[in-house]
């Protein structure tokens, strides 16, 4: 690969002049996160001014992903529950998403479910912040997402490789641009100014020993991503789960009795994610009536 | 049991889960009858889903059961020699047999 094309696509990639810009609520509200006199009211009322982004950004705080006992019913206490980092992660994936929705149901069911696995494993894990972290799942393939709207050809050229060779995407996505989805996702994540806990996961889902800050949460991601292929939530012609990290693996410390009551929780939890993509149908068809 | 949308459910069918409102209030519990009547109020009370026992409604595009668990096998068939990961494709496997009988 010669350094000049990688970096053409590279460039393609940091300029993402086809994702849906960054609603200018987010800008806004950055800027309310570092004045110390503003309130999470006044944050509030700015998110609710939209209210499809409000309806929205409530809809996902309250999905199974996130797992609180009681339906959070202000946009003011999700972001005293979830933080201000989640909020903003959470307005750019609303944006992205739907633009997956429509166009990748699969991705998006992907990573509603890595999600889902994300916070089972947080939980049990008892990090200190397990909604970062299963916000972390939820974004961990963006960098696809990126890839299929930036450089549609060479986004072609990867799924004809890994159906003519039977090679995962990642290995693809380095033979054709030079690096792969996870190193994008990353990037991304860096310009939208997310924090550590939120790129370092996304940047090394598929090589958490990578990861220098953010260990346990990189590894939790890894592994999340592997249980969700492993239940049959993949993406495209890709179908392999993918190799385990030793390091990730212990950081862990699972047992086989931790495992049989995550895969039942997670099961039992994604009947309400999958109740989530029927509700989206739902809306389309009345939509269509 | 099977999520469906309020919209594919028919009279006859049994709840396998408690029906929630959107405010957590629990509509129907586990065990109901569907009757015409009761559908119609929970589609007016715009409840998009619910679940019910057996698997009443064929899905285009959905495996048998023996198709799945060839399915399990094929993705998992590059990680053979990870413990972890054969253990865990081992219980997906049951729960795959088991929620075709439930």
């Amino acid at each position: 690969m010669e350094e000049e094309k990688r970096q053409k696509f590279r460039q393609a990639l940091r300029d993402v002049k086809n994702l849906p810009t960054l609603p200018a609520v987010v800008m806004k509200l950055t800027k309310m996160a570092e004045d110390p006199d503003v309130t999470t009211e006044q944050m509030g009322r700015v998110i609710s001014k939209d209210h499809i982004l409000g309806a929205k950004l409530l809809k996902l705080v309250n999905s199974a992903f996130y797992g609180f006992p009681q339906r959070i019913s202000s946009l003011q206490s999700a972001i005293i529950l979830l933080g201000f980092s989640v909020i903003k992660s959470l307005i750019i994936s609303a944006s992205i998403f739907e633009f997956m929705e429509d166009n990748d149901r699969e991705l998006w069911e992907h990573s509603l479910g890595c999600a889902v696995v994300c916070n089972v494993l947080a939980r049990r894990l008892a990090v200190s912040d397990p909604e970062e972290i299963s916000t972390a799942g939820l974004i961990h393939d963006i960098g696809k997402v990126a890839i299929k709207m930036e450089l549609a050809q060479e986004y072609r050229e990867i799924e004809a490789m890994v159906h003519d060779r039977g090679i995962s995407m990642r290995e693809a996505e380095t033979e054709v641009l030079g690096f792969n989805h996870a190193e994008v996702g990353g990037w991304l994540a860096k310009t939208w100014n997310l924090p550590s806990k939120l790129v370092e996961p996304v940047a090394m889902h598929h090589n958490p020993a990578g990861a220098k800050k953010e260990k346990l949460a990189a590894a939790i991601v890894h592994v999340g991503d592997i249980i969700i292929r492993g239940m049959g939530l993949g993406h495209g012609e890709d179908i392999w789960v993918p190799a385990l990290a030793q390091s990730a693996w212990q950081l862990l410390k699972l047992t086989a009795a931790d495992l049989d009551e995550i895969l039942l929780e997670v099961e039992e939890k994604l009947w309400e994610v999958k109740g989530f993509s029927l509700d989206i149908m739902a809306e389309f068809e009345a939509k269509a009536d | 049991m099977q999520k469906i949308l309020t919209a594919q459910a028919t009279e006859g069918m049994v709840l396998a889960r408690e029906v929630e409102a959107p405010d957590g209030r629990v509509l129907c519990g586990k065990g109901t009858v569907l009757t015409s009547s009761l559908i119609l109020r929970l589609q007016q009370m715009d409840i998009p889903s619910v679940t019910v026992d057996g698997h009443p409604l064929e899905v285009a595009g959905e495996l048998t059961i023996e198709a799945e668990l060839q399915a399990i096998e094929a993705r998992s068939s590059r990680v053979t020699s990870t413990p972890p990961l054969m253990y865990i494709k081992k219980k997906i496997m049951e729960r795959a047999v088991a929620a075709r009988h439930a």
